[in-house]
């Protein structure tokens, strides 16, 4: 029979290789809150970490705040305006506890309260209101619309010289060029890159750098496409930064925004013109000039139109001519029955010069006749 | 020809409001139609050809 051993013994054993591995260490997670309980009047608050893929939920821990660390989840609360509840996604520092009775656990420390999902939000506010505050010149709100200094910079007709403020190597970046490169009208584009970091902390400082030395040598470039590829929220803290925000609004060359989000706008879409992804920008780009070349093309049917018909008018107005010519000529007046006279070769209007005894000459249309005149009188009765 | 798209597109439009108000006589139609064509080719051909090489600029990158 194989040893046996106490139940106690195996679980000391258990506890031996926790303590080896976690003793004294903390580790930050992020994770989704569950089967959240607390219970205020003890300052304890028992939840569940959990992980999905999916629905189906592939990994799950306890979690629990002592009254040590309670106050973290009232700060949560407090920060965010919304309860701490299940479903929501925190970053949390934790520490590995093991008991014999309860099993294991991971004890919270503390909240990262920077990524609290309403937190963000709150945070923007303050800064879109101190942009305002501090930019009248630049920013304006009216009727729920930011209105920069940017956004009102007339674009030109066409829109051919891109400087594009990317990441190297990132979906934004490829989408946006893909995108330029292809385009069904075959309009000719110069990208010029300024590749820089645009996630974490450091990232605004970064894109005002690159946007520094766009504005140096500004007169190269149409427009100024910032881009990259979709990610979470909190992914966007850069383009929700005061400085870089401010720097935006006024910066002399037009902006398109393509920060990947369609549910989330950022403080910097709000002072730019907004596209919501790098395809967008791109194709937003494309039509711009599709619209000049489309009013351009029409300028050109008027034109060569109203010509066609100066041509046609002018063709019309010679043969009105032809006719009245035609219908005035001696033939066509003997066409229809009536006599020229002349004397020694000279049409006779006035018949002065008739007299008995003088001799003229009739003109009809297949005759001529000869003849002397008998008798003149005045016209009062014939025709 | 060097201009910009906006007076390439101006002097088309003086050239149709001419044409449409009649201010063009039969005389002058053929030179104005030959400006006509030319603001036209320049804006089609500059929309389609590259200026400069594409440049890149990886300042980021050292």
């Amino acid at each position: 029979m194989p040893q046996q051993l106490k139940l106690s013994e195996l679980i000391n054993e258990i506890d031996d290789a926790i303590q080896n591995r976690f003793a004294g260490k903390t580790f930050w997670i992020t994770a989704e809150i569950t089967d959240v309980k607390k219970q205020t009047d003890k300052r304890w608050c028992f939840l569940k970490f959990i992980e999905k893929e999916g629905n189906l939920i592939t990994t799950e821990m306890k979690g629990v705040f002592w009254s040590n660390t309670f106050y973290n989840v009232e700060k949560f609360e407090q920060l965010t305006g919304q309860p701490f509840a299940s479903g929501l996604q925190i970053t949390c520092n934790v520490r590995v506890r093991f008991h014999k009775r309860f099993g294991i656990d991971l004890e919270v420390l503390e909240i990262d309260h920077s990524y609290a999902p309403g937190k963000l939000a709150l945070e923007k506010d303050l800064t879109l209101e101190r942009l305002l505050k501090e930019n009248p010149s630049l920013i304006r709100l009216a009727d729920g619309q930011y209105y920069t200094y940017n956004k009102q910079i007339e674009l030109p007709a066409v829109l051919q010289k891109i400087a594009l403020v990317t990441a190297p190597n990132s979906d934004g970046q490829r989408d946006f060029k893909q995108e330029i490169a292809n385009n069904q009208y075959g309009y000719a584009f110069t990208v010029t890159e300024f590749l820089t970091q645009i996630q974490g902390d450091n990232s605004s400082k970064l894109i005002v750098q690159q946007l520094q030395l766009i504005e140096s040598q500004k007169e190269k470039y149409h427009l100024v496409a910032i881009v990259r590829g979709g990610g979470s929220q909190t992914d966007f803290k850069p383009f929700d930064d005061y400085e870089l925000s401010k720097y935006v609004a006024g910066f002399p060359l037009p902006v398109f925004t393509g920060i990947g989000h369609d549910r989330n706008t950022s403080i910097v879409d709000l002072m730019a013109r907004q596209h919501k992804t790098p395809t967008k920008v791109a194709s937003s780009i494309i039509d711009h000039n599709y619209n000049f070349e489309s009013a351009l093309v029409n300028l050109k049917e008027r034109f060569f139109g109203s010509a066609e018909n100066l041509v046609e008018r002018a063709k019309e107005n010679i043969r009105q001519l032809k006719r009245t010519v035609k219908a005035y000529s001696p033939s066509t007046i003997l066409q229809k029955g009536y006599a020229i006279i002349t004397i020694n070769g000279k049409i006779i209007i006035d018949a002065e010069k008739i007299n008995p005894g003088t001799e003229i000459k009739t003109i009809l249309r297949d005759e001529l006749i000869y003849s002397t005149v008998t008798k003149k009188s005045i016209n009062e009765h014939d025709l | 020809m060097n201009m910009t798209y906006n007076e390439a597109y101006k002097q088309l439009s003086t050239l149709v409001e001419q044409i449409e108000d009649n201010e063009i006589q039969l005389d002058t139609l053929a030179e104005k139609v030959a400006q006509a064509k030319e603001l036209i080719a320049f804006c089609e051909t500059k929309l389609r050809t590259i200026e400069n090489d594409v440049t890149k600029a990886f300042s980021d990158k050292k």
